[in-house]
């Protein structure tokens, strides 16, 4: 009888469960959010749309909003992946392609969202 | 040479089975899900490219001519379509996290809650897409 051979458990596999389910709880709040300003910037986007990240809470709202949403996106991205690649070595190139794409993202949009909020 | 193919089973087989409305969602989550991991890349290296160009974005030229057309269906296919995913995620997401503490997995609410994400999302897509063309903003 042919022995199925099952990849060795790399023990992260709970933590990558919860942590995902804890990052979707935290994006809630922060879609609403989004949603509702983008409402705003639609009733004014000529005025309020320039200076939109003077304001500190939407500076600091935004921010957590991308890096969550990378984070939540990586750790589901991985998923797929493993779900749907069959060969081991593109497996791990594609999971540290997608986190290399999420944190070089990540730091330049969090530098850009304070360069706009520290010049206007 | 060491065979790196795993012998593992790879998971959804799309084609072999039979659509309902469980199938619809669960691949639907994922299908927006990627759609929105691309287009968070996308806006935010938009951001960046607007800000260090010294917010000197000039107005998009108007031209009548075809290629302006197409780019023009292109991007409100966009937005429609991202405006679809991120109800849709979020909706379906919260239906995730409450079979995640063992709520709603009986076979008739699975169902019911299914049809009613999808209701949602066509009633919360249509409506921003109504409060856009009321405000003129495009």
């Amino acid at each position: 009888m042919k022995k199925i051979e099952i990849a060795p458990s790399t023990k992260t596999g709970f933590h990558h469960w919860l942590v995902q389910r804890v990052s979707a709880v935290a994006l809630i709040p922060l879609i609403i959010w989004l949603v509702l300003s983008l409402v705003e910037i639609a009733l004014d986007p000529a005025g309020y749309l320039p200076v939109f990240f003077a304001y500190p809470f939407n500076a600091f709202m935004a921010i957590l909003l991308f890096t969550t949403s990378l984070y939540h996106g990586s750790l589901g991205m991985r998923v797929i992946i493993e779900d749907y690649v069959t060969n081991k070595v593109k497996i791990h190139f594609y999971i540290m392609l997608v986190n290399f794409i999420s944190i070089t993202t990540a730091t330049a949009v969090v530098l850009a969202i304070l360069k706009l909020h520290l010049i206007n | 040479m060491e065979n790196h193919n795993s012998s593992k089973p790879t998971s959804p087989h799309l084609q072999i089975y039979r659509w309902n409305i469980s199938s619809i969602t669960s691949i639907l989550h994922r299908l927006t899900g990627v759609m929105l991991f691309f287009s968070v890349l996308i806006i935010a290296w938009f951001i960046v490219y607007y800000t260090y160009s010294f917010g000197s974005i000039s107005e998009k030229e108007h031209c009548e001519c075809l290629s302006m057309l197409i780019l023009d269906i292109v991007f409100y296919g966009a937005i429609i379509a991202l405006t679809f995913s991120l109800y849709y995620h979020f909706c379906n997401g919260i239906r995730h996290l409450f079979w995640d503490i063992g709520k709603g997995f009986n076979l008739k609410t699975a169902k019911f809650t299914g049809y009613l994400v999808i209701l949602l999302t066509l009633v919360l897509t249509i409506s921003t897409i109504a409060l856009t063309i009321y405000l003129k903003l495009f």
